[in-house]
């Protein structure tokens, strides 16, 4: 489209849609900026006379403090990433199962009625703050992992560690799984699902052989925003996990502690490089969500969309 | 010889409209059947009755009888998924599964539980061959089919329904999305394929029933107005009703 065949009234929208856009993009280029110049700090001042972090020791340390607060600079976050990424995972492999499911549940089997009920309840659920979820945490689950634990024999710290972090985080997941793949199992073409029938193929053969295959790209999709979400909460998890000094944690009745858990603790209450360590933290969390997020989009691209 | 598929008196619904109406057809082993007729006029209702395909339908119901080999197959005690693995069927528009040329053809053996690599792999070649598609795609067999082109995919799902080894194959309108080119091959491989098939088709073409096929069944308002071999019905027709559609004076 010319320029000439643009009114008044279209050049000036034009123009005010063009800042809007670019005030949103700026946004992160600000917010990484920010969070750069101060997680930058603690490796290359001396904080006031504490000396220099280390930004080897940092990325690969398994204490989170060595030593007493405001005095040392042996901050090693090297086991948050492990925490962080293991929790990920774990609650995945629970979320990813269940949502998935329920979205065939809802989208093929369902009667329409209830389908439709369903897909409310999943919309509600994703639209439940994070900190209730922790609560439901904190109410429910330790309580019930702390009584496990100790039928095992094992002395948990009253429930908290890396199971409870799981479950919480699996069942935020959950909707968020269940409503990207719900979409995305709907629309599939169903001329496919009735070849499938054609061929003799079952109705539960089709659905997984066949239905699951075709929407593949799109579950994947879910599961790829679920992990941004496990990796990126903050509240919910640092009331479940135990806050860890040191790590990495493996034990399901272990206490645990995460990028953002760590981040979290004692963020108000603290100054200096106790305080700055806090945004170096926060590069380190944008990092390891950006990594994931490229390794699975390449994944899903190699793998996912193969045949499609 | 006896007919592979005798049908009585079978009337369906769909709720309340009536699409099918007292129709009553012998279809002869290893031969081509053409079902031709206006759109709406319940050709391919009739046809999805015959693999059970119309059980999909909410709010359908069906009476009268539908004999596959002396047996009521239209019983809802009858092996459904048995009928399908007899009875195989070629869509309208070509619909290969997002997966593997080799894959789509080995789909339906796989279900039934082959997993043996080489078994698969005979039973693949061999339906692409008759497919008429072994040449094109023999060095990509690992190639998504649906990179293929139009008619190439009709025949892959063709080769998809042979991989079955079926007694019978359904095809809807399976010219319909192609260019005249790839519709002339697969009117070359329905004739190869009727030595071993018997087939049913359903047209909209008379050009293509007139070529193709050995029987013609006229539908009309879900009614077999007319029914006999091929070059009687378009020759003569004993029916002005088919007399006026043959001659394109209406549908």
């Amino acid at each position: 489209m010319g320029s000439k065949s643009l009114s008044r009234v279209d050049r000036i929208t034009y123009f005010l849609l063009t800042i809007v856009g670019l005030i949103s993009a700026s946004f992160i280029v600000f917010i990484s900026i920010f969070i750069a110049l101060k997680g930058v700090l603690p490796f290359l001042t001396d904080n006031l006379g504490l000396g220099s972090v280390s930004l080897f020791k940092f990325l690969t340390q398994t204490v989170w403090l060595n030593g007493p607060t405001f005095v040392s600079t042996a901050y090693g976050a090297g086991f948050l990433i492990v925490n962080t990424l293991y929790i990920a995972f774990l609650s995945l492999l629970i979320s990813f199962p269940i949502g998935v499911l329920t979205a065939l549940f809802i989208a093929k089997i369902a009667p329409k009625k209830i389908a439709g009920i369903l897909r409310t309840i999943i919309e509600l659920l994703s639209a439940i703050p994070s900190i209730v979820y922790g609560l439901v945490g904190v109410g429910f689950f330790l309580p019930i992992i702390y009584s496990l634990a100790r039928s095992f024999g094992y002395s948990s710290s009253g429930g908290s560690g890396t199971l409870a972090t799981v479950f919480v985080l699996a069942l935020m997941s959950i909707p968020t799984i269940t409503s990207i793949s719900e979409v995305s199992i709907r629309s599939v073409d169903q001329s496919i699902e009735h070849a499938s029938l054609a061929l003799g193929a079952t109705f539960t053969q089709t659905r997984f052989k066949i239905t699951l295959l075709a929407a593949k790209s799109g579950i994947f999709s879910g599961a790829i925003l679920a992990i941004g979400r496990s990796l990126g909460e903050a509240t919910a998890v640092s009331l479940v996990a135990g806050n860890a000094r040191s790590g990495p944690t493996f034990g399901l009745f272990d206490i645990t502690s995460t990028i953002t858990s760590t981040m979290l603790t004692g963020l108000k209450e603290t100054q200096g490089i106790d305080y700055d360590i806090r945004f170096s933290l926060g590069i380190v969390l944008m990092v390891v969500i950006l990594l994931t997020n490229m390794i699975l989009n390449y994944i899903k691209k190699k793998v996912g969309n193969v045949h499609a | 010889m006896e007919p592979i598929i005798k049908v009585e008196n079978l009337d369906l619904y769909y709720d309340k409209f009536q699409a099918l109406k007292k129709i009553s057809l012998e279809i002869p082993q290893n031969k081509v059947t053409a079902l031709i007729g206006p759109s709406g006029c319940g050709k391919s209702t009739f046809l999805r009755c015959l693999n059970r395909m119309n059980d999909l339908i909410e709010g359908m119901r069906m009476d009268g009888t539908i004999l596959f080999h002396g047996e009521h197959s239209e019983s809802s005690a009858y092996d459904v998924i048995g009928l399908r693995k007899k009875v195989g069927m070629v869509f309208q528009r070509p619909n290969p599964f997002p997966m593997s040329i080799f894959d789509n053809v080995a789909f339906g053996p796989r279900q039934q539980g082959e997993k043996n690599k080489q078994v698969l792999k005979e039973i693949m070649e061999k339906s692409l061959k008759q497919a008429a598609l072994w040449d094109e795609v023999s060095d990509r067999l690992s190639e998504s089919a649906t990179k293929l082109s139009g008619g190439q995919q009709q025949r892959l799902c063709i080769a998809r329904a042979i991989a079955m080894e079926p007694e019978v194959i359904l095809m809807d309108e399976p010219t319909s999305a192609l260019d005249p080119l790839a519709t002339q091959r697969i009117e070359d491989l329905i004739e190869e394929l009727k030595k071993n098939y018997t087939i049913i088709i359903v047209t909209h073409s008379m050009q293509q029933a007139a070529r193709i096929s050995d029987k013609t069944a006229f539908f009309l308002m879900g009614e077999v107005i007319e029914y006999g071999n091929t070059a009687d019905i378009f020759a003569n027709p004993n029916d002005k009703r088919t007399e006026d559609y043959i001659t394109g004076r209406f549908g």
